[in-house]
């Protein structure tokens, strides 16, 4: 009997909603093509896969020889290293920047000022990254660069900031940090904008200043926001930015400069290597993938918030 | 913001403490102003420099508006190559836009509507993707075999759909009363009349955001027009932009006497910004759909 009913209704829902599985059924296919055979595709990691015109079942099956390759190979742990070193680098220089950025805004009295800033700072998140790399190197430019300029005029040496490996990672991280900063305060200065309006009159009943309002109620409205962010941020950390490192870098930072993303495309698209480096992005994605869990599952936890 | 009216009501009552607050935080927002905006306004004044300018670089900074000169852009503009890989980015922009906001939306529908039969694993099958991500060559030997290479096609294709934006559109649909969807029904739409008569007149905010996230990745991206568009007349203006910068001192564009006599430090910047304009030109109309548009699924409560 029961059985019977969940039939009826099954057949009534899918009556009602037949059209919008006609409507899913193009997404649904654009999406099996181009997100699911690439994953079908990535077996290639485990076969020795010369070209696209023997085909992937054609090639043999090598079994883990690919990823042995990868681990045991003298520039894994530099990638590694480059790699982290990124993503925690914007972590911790972009963040607290963001955040103050966030509270500066929401601070500010002068409206002209907290208007100009705020539209300002969204903008650079909109540029690509080769534009961005003209904007670096109408600053950084060895020969023709403002802050050259300034060394210059100080009497110092003109450095290339773009092929000094000292320089480079710094670069990066910066020049990270400048494009997208406006763009990651947004989710904070939204938390502000929530904050319960009393809680301020109450704090100035109580003759709270701005310094003890903004530690005993800007800061604490804003920190469960701070925590997500950053659970989300830890579980992408294997994403060091390969659009901004690909355009800016050069053989000669490849030592500090070379991520997994990077790397993976010059031996799999320019040498050809295609096994090998579908390996090593598989290594990348399989980790990605446990550490976008783990964020999710705790991110959930500290404040019922998640991507997914 | 409420907050506003009440610092300001209770004004007379500011602390030297406070005042000291208000000047460090003006003075907080006004390097966090000049830090945004020397490096747009140095590359802006780069592109407008003569050929005859003598000086150095931060004298170009401050150089006069009449004594700017516009051979950079005269020449980009005049410049057939640089129009040609414009048209491709436009078109790459306009069907790319468009294929992804067709293709997306029905999904996010899809996941907003509480009874779907199914719904559990359509939201499955769009997140394995994102959560399990299999690098670059799978997609580029797709993109091979399916004979997709030196097609405009081959740049928004393998990103139109993004799981992300699909779940912020979900979280946005969910947000609309359930209310206005029953009624529809009971006044006998089916789904699709419900999408296009009552849900998509209400999302114009989100459709807004969503579309302008899909543009920009589409505007911007050079890496895969780099990898799938190898033939000269299919190149969009981020290849040709980093073609332009990459070349240092005397290059093929230079030498061939293609851009005329403007300084090849001004090209460069020129090129920078003409790429950034459309941008810069749609950014401020759609800014004010964004509190809406983005913090309405940002991340789902």
């Amino acid at each position: 009997m029961k059985s019977k009913d969940y039939f009826t209704k099954l057949g009534k829902d899918l009556n009602r909603q037949k059209s919008i599985y006609l409507l899913l059924f193009i997404p649904i296919v654009v999406y099996f093509i181009f997100k699911y055979i690439p994953i079908w595709n990535a077996q290639i990691a485990f076969r020795n896969f010369k070209s696209v015109r023997y085909g992937i079942l054609g090639s043999t099956w090598v079994g883990l020889d690919n990823f042995k390759e990868f681990v045991n190979s003298y520039y894994f742990w530099t990638l590694i290293r480059n790699t982290l070193m990124y993503s925690f680098g914007k972590i911790i220089f972009s963040l607290p920047l963001s955040i103050m950025l966030a509270i500066a805004i929401y601070e500010c009295r002068v409206k002209w000022l907290r208007k100009t800033v705020q539209t300002l700072s969204y903008l650079p998140h909109f540029l690509s990254w080769v534009i961005m790399y003209g904007i670096i190197l109408s600053l950084f430019s060895p020969s023709d660069g403002i802050v050259n300029d300034i060394i210059k005029m100080t009497g110092g040496k003109a450095v290339d900031f773009l092929t000094n490996a000292k320089a480079f990672p710094w670069l990066v991280i910066f020049s990270d940090a400048w494009k997208e900063m406006g763009w990651s305060a947004i989710i904070f200065i939204a938390a502000l904008m929530g904050i319960d309006v009393s809680l301020f009159e109450a704090a100035m009943v109580e003759g709270a200043n701005s310094w003890q309002r903004v530690k005993y109620i800007t800061l604490p409205a804003i920190r469960p926001v701070i925590v997500t962010v950053l659970l989300l941020k830890l579980g992408t950390i294997f994403e060091a930015g390969f659009g901004q490192i690909f355009m800016l870098y050069s053989p000669a930072v490849y030592s500090v400069g070379d991520i997994i993303d990077t790397w993976v495309y010059r031996q799999g698209l320019l040498d050809g290597r295609f096994g090998l480096a579908t390996a090593a992005g598989l290594f990348k994605g399989f980790i990605g993938m446990l550490l976008l869990f783990a964020s999710n599952y705790f991110s959930k936890k500290v404040s019922e918030s998640s991507l997914f | 913001m409420g907050k506003k009216k009440t610092t300001e009501s209770v004004a007379v009552r500011l602390t030297a403490a406070d005042r000291t607050f208000n000047v460090i935080i003006n003075t907080i927002m006004g390097i966090l102003l000049f830090i945004i905006a020397l490096p747009l306004w140095s590359t802006i004044t780069l592109s407008f420099r003569p050929a005859d300018f003598i000086g150095t670089y931060i004298e170009g900074m401050f150089m006069a508006p009449w004594n700017w000169s516009f051979d950079a852009y005269k020449s980009l503009l005049g410049n057939n190559g640089f129009l040609l890989a414009f048209t491709n980015s436009l078109k790459i922009l306009v069907y790319g836009v468009a294929v992804a906001l067709l293709l997306t939306i029905p999904i996010a529908y899809g996941l907003s509507i509480k009874d779907l039969r199914g719904k559990k694993f359509l939201t499955i099958y769009i997140i394995i993707p994102y959560v399990f991500n299999v690098g670059i060559v799978p997609t580029y030997i797709l993109i091979a075999k399916a004979g997709l290479t030196n097609n405009l096609a081959s740049v928004f294709l393998p990103t139109c759909i993004s799981t992300y934006n699909c779940l912020i559109m979900r979280s946005f649909f969910e947000g609309i009363p359930g209310e206005l969807r029953e009624s529809a029904s009971i006044d006998g739409c089916s789904e699709f009349q419900t999408l296009v008569k009552i849900m998509l007149p209400l999302s114009k905010a989100i459709i807004m955001t969503i579309g302008l996230y899909y543009g920009v990745q589409f505007w911007n991206d050079y890496f895969r027009p780099m990898l799938y568009l190898t033939k000269d007349y299919l190149r969009p203006l981020p290849i040709l932009l980093r073609n332009i910068l990459l070349a240092a001192g005397m290059n093929e564009f230079v030498e061939a006497n293609a851009f005329g006599n403007a300084p090849v430090e001004a090209i460069k910047a020129a090129s920078v910004f003409m790429s950034a304009i459309p941008m810069v030109i749609a950014y401020p109309f759609i800014q004010k759909y964004f509190t809406k548009g983005t913090l309405a699924g940002s991340v789902k409560g």
